[in-house]
C-alpha cells in the first residue's frame, strides 16, 4: 500500500525477472524492426539511451529545482513505460517531461504545466511543443501504460531509517545517495524491492568505496579522478557533465569486483567496525545474492558509462522526432 | 530540418506521424449507463452496469470533468486530486475503503469505476430527520463507527491521511458495510516532502476540521481525521452537525481567514481550550485569536443527553475523539478498542442488522444518462430532497 512495499503495486505488478525485461524490450526491438522502424531511425542500446535519458531528467529536474525524490519517481515512470511501448513510437523528451510533470504531483511537490513545458524546451527546444495540451495528452498515454499504479517506492527510505542505527558517517551517507542516484540509470528499481537496492548502496559505500581509495593510490594514477568516482561527484552526484565521467567507472567497478570477490580490505575501516558493520548485514536476513546481484548491475553500469558519449544518443533521438513529426 | 526521411516504399509506417492516444478501453463498450447520482466540483458520478456476463453488481462511475476552454475540450493536465484519488485507490485494498474496480482514460476524461454503495450518511442521517426526528438504533450507530474507524485505522496504518472526512463521502453498502470514499484529499504523510500546509491550504470541510487546522496548524497529523471522526459519530447521534459554523470566505488575496465562527460553535460546547488542556496551542499561528472568545465551560455530555443519547462508553468515545489536543486525541486504534464497542451487545459488521428501517434506494435520474457528452451544471446530488419535486417519471429507483 501507499507505505507497505509488501502489499504495492510496485511489487505485485512492477517487480520483474530480467528474462522478463528480456524479453519485452525484445519484442519492441523486434516490432520496431518489422515496421521498418528500426533500420529508418537506429537508436543505440537501451543501456545507452538510459544513461541519456537520466542526464536529460537531471537536467529538466535540475531547472525546476526538484528533489530528488519526484526526480526518482519520474525516472522510474519512464523505464516502465518503455517496456510497454517503443522508444520510436514517442517523443522521448516529451514523454521525458511529462514523467517528471506527473511525479511532481505524485510526490505532493505539484509544477504547473506551463512551467514544465517552458523549461523543457529551454533544454530540448523545438522538440517540446509550446502546445501544454501535448504535454497533457502525453500525460494520458503514460498513465495508461502503467495502469494508474503511480505510487513508487524508492530506497532513500530505507537508507534514512538505517542510517542511525548502522552509525553511517555523514562521508557514507552521501555516497550512498549517489549510489542509490545512480542506480535509477539501471534496472534495478524494476527488479529489486527498494530496501535491497539501499542495502546495496550501504554495501557499496561502506565495503567497496574505501577500497576504491586503495586501489586508486596502487594505481597512483589520478587520486582526484578517483576521488571524484568515490565521493559521488561524477558518477554519483551525476552532476557533472557526462564526457567528465572518463575513466572512473572502472576504478570503482574493480574495486566492487574485488569486495565481491571477500578481497576488499575495506580501506582504512577499523576492524571493529567492520565486524559490526558485516554482523548487521548477516542478521538483518538480509538476501546476500541479491545484494551481490545488484553490485553487478551497478558495475556493468560503471562500464557502459565508461565510454558512453550522448552524441549518438541526442542524434538518433533528434532524427526520430523529426522523421516521425513527433511533435 | 534536413534529416533524411525514408522512401515511403521501403517503410511506409516509419514516416507516419503518431495518431492521438486513444483509449484501448471504452467506458460504454464495458458499462451500461443506468443514470446519474450525483455532481461536485470534481465532475459527476454515474451508475452503471457490466455488459459483461460474468462481472455482476452495480458500479459507481466518477467522470472528473474536462477542463473546458471556451466551447472546445482540451487536453489541460490531470487536477491533483484525480491523480491521489487514481494512485491511491490502486494501491488500497480494505473492506471498509471503496474499492476500485478500474480507470478508464478517455476522450480527454478519466472514468474511474468504484463498486456501487446505495446509502451514504449524509443521506441516512437525512432519512432519520426528515420529515420527523427519530435516532437512529444504537447498533446501527456503534456497527457504522466502528467500521468508519476500522477504515480509518488501516489508512493510517499506511500513512494515509483522508483529510476529507464527512457524512457525504462515508458509504454503506446495502449489506451495511461501510465504505471510506473519496481520496481526492488524502496523501501520504510518511516523511512528507513540504510541510503539509504547504500543499493544499484548506482541507476538510468547515463543520469537520479540527482546531488545530482552524488555528493555523503547518505540521498537523493524522488526528485531524479523528476529529472529523468524532464530529461524524455526534451527528449520528443528533441528526444535525454538532459544529455548524459559517465559513468565512478567502479575500481576494487568497489569504485563509481565520474561522471565527467555526471556533466559536467549537468552544460553545467545548468549552475555551486552556493551555493546561492542551499545551502545544500556543505555538500555532492563530492562537493570539483566541484571547478574544468569551470563557466558555465544556458541557459536552450535557449536549450527549440532550440529543437523546445515553449510552455512557459513547460519551466517552465521543469525549475523546473531541479532544482539542491532537496529540492526546484518541488514534483510530485506540478508539477501535473502547469500552463503547467492547462491552455491551454484539457489534455487528452489518451496520442495519436487527433493524426495521427501510431507507430509501440512491436516487438515480434516468433521463441525464450520457456519461460521454454530459456536462451540464452541477446540478446537486439527486438523492436529496431539493429534487424532489422533480416528476416521479424522470426518477428511478436502483434496482427497477
Amino acid at each position: 500500500m501507499a507505505a507497505n512495499f509488501w502489499t504495492s503495486t510496485q511489487r505485485a505488478h512492477w517487480q520483474l525477472t530480467r528474462e522478463k525485461i528480456a524479453d519485452m524490450r525484445k519484442s519492441l526491438d523486434e516490432e520496431d524492426t518489422n515496421r521498418g522502424l528500426g533500420i529508418t531511425y537506429p537508436l543505440p542500446d537501451h543501456k545507452q539511451l538510459q544513461l541519456y535519458f537520466h542526464h536529460c531528467l537531471q537536467r529538466l529536474a535540475r531547472r525546476l529545482q526538484l528533489r530528488q525524490q519526484p526526480l526518482a519517481t519520474a525516472e522510474t515512470y519512464l523505464k516502465r513505460f518503455y517496456l510497454k511501448v517503443s522508444t520510436r513510437d514517442t517523443n522521448p523528451y516529451l514523454m521525458l517531461s511529462t514523467c517528471v510533470y506527473l511525479a511532481c504531483k505524485m510526490e505532493e511537490c505539484p509544477v504547473h504545466i506551463r512551467s514544465v513545458v517552458n523549461e523543457a524546451r529551454a533544454l530540448f527546444q523545438e522538440f517540446i511543443p509550446q502546445d501544454t495540451a501535448k504535454l497533457a495528452e502525453c500525460e494520458f498515454h503514460l498513465i495508461s501504460e502503467l495502469n494508474s499504479y503511480l505510487i513508487v517506492h524508492h530506497p532513500y527510505r530505507t537508507l534514512m531509517e538505517v542510517q542511525v542505527p548502522l552509525k553511517l558517517t555523514t562521508d557514507e551517507i552521501m555516497a550512498v545517495w549517489s549510489f542509490l542516484n545512480d542506480s535509477y540509470i539501471t534496472d534495478l528499481i524494476l527488479l529489486y524491492p527498494p530496501h535491497t537496492i539501499a542495502l546495496t548502496a550501504i554495501f557499496l559505500a561502506v565495503f567497496v568505496r574505501p577500497a576504491v581509495h586503495t586501489q586508486a593510490n596502487l594505481n597512483a594514477s589520478s587520486t582526484t579522478t578517483s576521488m571524484a568516482a568515490t565521493m559521488g561527484g561524477a558518477p554519483g552526484g551525476g552532476i557533472a557533465p557526462p564526457q567528465s565521467t572518463g575513466t572512473q567507472g572502472g576504478v570503482v567497478g574493480a574495486a566492487a569486483a574485488a569486495a565481491v570477490a571477500g578481497a576488499g580490505n575495506a580501506g582504512g575501516m577499523s576492524s571493529a567496525r567492520l565486524s559490526q558493520m558485516s554482523d548487521w548485514f548477516a542478521e538483518s536476513g538480509v538476501d546476500m545474492d541479491a545484494i551481490i546481484e545488484c553490485t553487478q548491475e551497478m558495475i556493468s553500469l560503471y562500464d557502459t558509462w565508461e565510454t558512453w558519449t550522448d552524441k549518438i544518443c541526442r542524434e538518433g533521438v533528434a532524427r526520430l522526432i523529426r522523421g516521425r513529426q513527433l511533435l | 530540418m534536413a534529416e533524411k526521411v525514408a522512401p515511403a516504399s521501403a517503410a511506409p509506417v516509419s514516416a507516419m506521424p503518431l495518431p492521438p492516444y486513444t483509449s484501448k478501453v471504452k467506458v460504454l463498450d464495458k458499462y451500461h449507463i443506468i443514470g446519474f447520482i450525483s455532481s461536485g466540483t470534481y465532475g459527476r458520478v454515474y451508475k452503471a452496469r457490466s455488459r459483461h456476463p460474468g462481472t455482476t453488481g452495480d458500479f459507481a462511475i466518477k467522470k472528473f470533468k474536462p477542463d473546458k476552454e471556451g466551447e472546445v475540450i482540451n487536453y489541460t493536465g490531470i487536477s491533483q486530486s484525480a491523480c491521489r484519488e487514481m494512485a491511491l485507490n490502486s494501491e488500497l485494498s480494505h473492506e471498509n475503503v471503496i474499492h476500485l474496480h478500474e480507470i478508464i482514460l478517455e476522450d480527454k476524461c478519466i472514468y474511474m469505476v468504484f463498486e456501487y454503495a446505495e446509502h451514504d450518511l449524509l443521506q441516512i442521517v437525512h432519512h432519520h430527520s426528515h420529515p420527523e426526528r427519530r435516532l437512529i438504533p444504537e447498533s446501527t450507530v456503534r456497527s457504522i463507527l466502528w467500521q468508519l474507524l476500522n477504515g480509518v485505522s488501516y489508512l493510517h496504518q499506511n500513512w494515509v491521511m483522508h483529510r476529507d472526512l464527512k457524512p457525504a463521502n462515508i458509504m454503506v453498502t446495502a449489506a451495511g458495510e461501510v465504505k471510506i470514499g473519496d481520496l481526492g484529499l488524502a496523501r501520504v504523510f510518511w516523511k512528507p516532502l513540504a510541510a503539509l500546509f504547504n500543499g493544499d491550504k484548506v482541507v476538510v470541510t468547515i463543520w469537520y476540521r479540527a482546531p488545530e487546522l482552524l488555528l493555523g496548524s503547518r505540521h498537523y497529523t493524522a488526528a485531524i481525521d479523528l476529529w472529523a471522526v468524532g464530529c461524524i459519530f455526534a451527528e449520528l447521534l443528533a441528526l444535525r452537525p454538532i459544529f455548524k459554523g459559517e465559513e468565512a470566505k478567502m479575500d481576494s488575496k487568497k489569504t485563509v481567514p481565520f474561522q471565527r465562527n467555526q471556533m466559536q460553535k467549537i468552544i460553545e460546547i467545548l468549552g475555551t481550550p486552556t493551555k493546561e488542556r492542551w499545551p502545544s496551542i500556543t505555538q500555532l499561528p492563530e492562537y493570539p485569536q483566541m484571547a478574544s472568545f468569551k470563557q466558555y465551560q465544556s458541557n459536552l455530555e450535557t449536549w450527549y443527553h440532550q440529543v437523546g443519547a445515553t449510552n455512557q462508553l459513547g460519551y466517552e468515545l465521543l469525549s475523546g475523539l473531541l479532544e482539542f489536543d491532537p496529540a492526546k486525541r484518541l488514534t483510530a486504534q485506540q478508539a477501535l478498542e473502547h469500552k463503547y464497542f467492547t462491552e455491551g451487545s454484539k457489534l455487528s459488521l452489518n451496520a442495519f442488522e436487527g433493524s426495521l428501517i427501510d431507507y430509501p434506494h440512491r436516487r438515480v435520474s434516468s433521463d441525464d444518462n450520457d456519461i460521454r457528452t454530459s456536462s451540464l451544471p452541477g446540478t446537486k446530488r439527486s438523492g436529496l430532497p431539493d429534487d424532489s419535486l422533480q416528476p416521479r417519471s424522470k426518477r428511478m429507483k436502483a434496482g427497477d
